[in-house]
């Protein structure tokens, strides 16, 4: 790194120390509070111990509906990321058409998961299919980008000795793009879907469908025992992901 | 005979470049010749060989290939294309397609936009690909994936494919560029000789005269984007030959072309 002249990080650290003081001074920050919550969040923890292992059912059917939201939410979304990232191509559109493409894409990714996920609680009621559609939507946007760069990341010579050798536009694509860009898209999709897994396990808590709607509802009534195993069971999930995950990328590497 | 090139004062300017890299270049090739431009870098030597294949625009004078005119402003018509086979120094393959996909994609041209999306090939374009990996040595090698090929394997499999397009014209530039000498022999006699047995003709680029001429039947030298040497072959001596660098130069300076 370059050291900048002196009397710029010297203002650098007094805009930095004013910040932090600034957010303490702010937020309640006291120490005594801190303190007193000892013996309330042992309480909580005991309250959680052992277990309650008969809420088995609600889980698996759970898991089963998180599992269905982040399958139906990807190929939502791979339905919508094939003409948009067409569309945000480089190589494909011209400027104008994919300068504002991209452009909705990172508005698209700007949003988050579980603001979406509201909305279209609210949209369309309780359930799985709030989820879903939250799901496709919040993907699209980087589902999209990155297939308009599996796009644009293809070799061109290829593309031209195919039209030296008289092959149309739509010949090219098949026999001389698709081919480069193909095993790129198919990670990217199981990156994503991955993604949305994880993602759809928490949906639940605004009520958009999920083994989220569980934990949700036992710590709303006080069921804290129950809550305990499906918060065991969401992390042996996020684990049984993070496993398949570097299996994947083995495989793809 | 009949005429596969004709040239009439062809000019080219690269956009951006100051000078052009064709100047007045008349030249005119006859079926079955197979003719080696020769001259040092900058000569010119790609761009006439792209622009022959029609992959330039822009150009003043008279282009006329396979005894269609081109047109200085438009691209070939797709039909057109076919006709005229280029084999690229980069081999400019599909690296995650096999060999025969590969050679199957020479093809394309010559089908309809249906079939070629598809891939239904006829058992003609089946034959043709199997004769020209043949042709090639490389028979063997058809299911193999291109990326799985060594360096002397993937050309052999860009010639291939320009093979089984079956072109009349067969356009190379510096096909032997990166080869041991042992290497490059076989790959100039495979091309001329394939080229022979289907009656093509062949313009290939070279920076090895000797190596060059005991293939080719005609020899262009370029200097500047001009044309200072043009000689068949069986009527030169081996002491010609060896002259024959500094012979473009001399040509070169007639036309002051050197700086
Ligand atoms: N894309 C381009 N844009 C601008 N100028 C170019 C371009 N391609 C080539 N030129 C110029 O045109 C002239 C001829 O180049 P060309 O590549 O045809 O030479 P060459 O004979 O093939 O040389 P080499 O033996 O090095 O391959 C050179 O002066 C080169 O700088
Ligand atoms: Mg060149």
């Amino acid at each position: 790194m370059i050291r900048r002249g002196g009397s710029g990080g010297f203002l650098t650290g007094v805009c930095l120390g004013a910040v932090v003081l600034w957010s303490f001074a702010t937020s309640d920050m006291e120490l005594s509070r801190l303190l007193s919550a000892g013996p309330r969040i042992g309480e909580f923890l005991g309250r959680m111990i052992p277990p309650d292992l008969t809420v088995m059912s609600e889980i698996v059917d759970g898991t089963a509906e998180t599992l269905r939201i982040a399958i139906l939410g990807t190929l939502g979304a791979v339905i919508l990321s094939v003409p948009l990232g067409l569309a945000a191509s480089e190589t494909m559109v011209p400027p104008v058409i994919y300068r504002s493409v991209r452009t909705l894409l990172a508005l698209i990714r700007a949003i988050p998961l579980l603001l979406v996920a509201m909305l279209m609680v609210g949209a369309v009621g309780l359930g799985p299919m709030p989820g879903v559609i939250a799901v496709a939507f919040h993907a699209t946007g980087m589902l999209g980008k990155f297939y308009a760069e599996a796009i644009d990341g293809v070799a061109r010579p290829p593309v031209e000795a195919l039209q030296s050798a008289g092959a149309g536009p739509l010949v090219r694509l098949r026999h001389a793009i698709w081919p480069q860009m193909a095993p790129v898209i198919a990670r990217d999709t199981i990156f994503r879907f991955e993604l949305n897994l994880r993602e759809s396990l928490i949906l639940g808590i605004v009520g958009a469908g999920g083994i989220g709607f569980y934990i949700q509802t036992y710590v709303r009534s006080f069921q804290y025992d129950k809550a305990a195993s499906v918060t065991i069971a969401v992390i042996l999930l996020v684990i049984a992901i993070e496993v398949l995950n570097v299996a994947l990328r083995k495989r793809f590497s | 005979m009949t005429r596969v090139i004709d040239l009439v004062d062809l000019s080219f300017l690269h956009s951006g470049a100051e000078l052009p890299a064709l100047n007045d270049v008349s030249l005119v090739v006859e079926a079955g010749e197979a003719v080696v431009l020769l001259g040092p870098s900058g000569a010119g030597k790609t761009t006439l060989l792209a622009l022959l294949d029609g992959r330039l625009q822009g150009w003043t004078g008279c282009v006329s290939v396979l005894g269609r005119g081109l047109a200085p402003d438009a691209p070939p018509p797709v039909a057109a294309r076919p006709d005229t086979g280029f084999i690229f120094q980069e081999f400019a393959l599909v690296e995650r397609s096999s060999v025969l996909r590969n050679v199957l994609n020479g093809r394309l041209g010559r089908m309809s936009s249906v079939a070629a999306f598809f891939g239904r090939h006829s058992e003609h374009d089946l034959d043709a690909a199997h004769q020209a990996l043949a042709d090639c040595g490389i028979g063997e090698l058809a299911h193999r994936r291109v990326d799985s090929l060594s360096g002397g394997q993937r050309q052999r499999v860009a010639i291939a494919r320009c093979l089984a397009q079956e072109p009349r014209l067969i356009l190379a530039d510096e096909p032997v560029s990166n080869l041991d000498p042992a290497r490059a022999d076989e790959i100039l006699a495979l091309i001329t000789n394939a080229a022979a047995k289907r009656g093509a003709t062949t313009v290939f680029s070279s920076h090895q005269p000797e190596l060059a001429l005991r293939f080719a039947s005609r020899a262009v030298g370029m200097a500047g984007g001009s044309v200072v040497l043009d000689r068949v072959v069986s009527a030169m001596s081996d002491a010609e030959i060896g002259a024959l660098y500094h012979d473009v130069v001399e040509g070169a300076v007639a036309l002051r072309l050197v700086q």
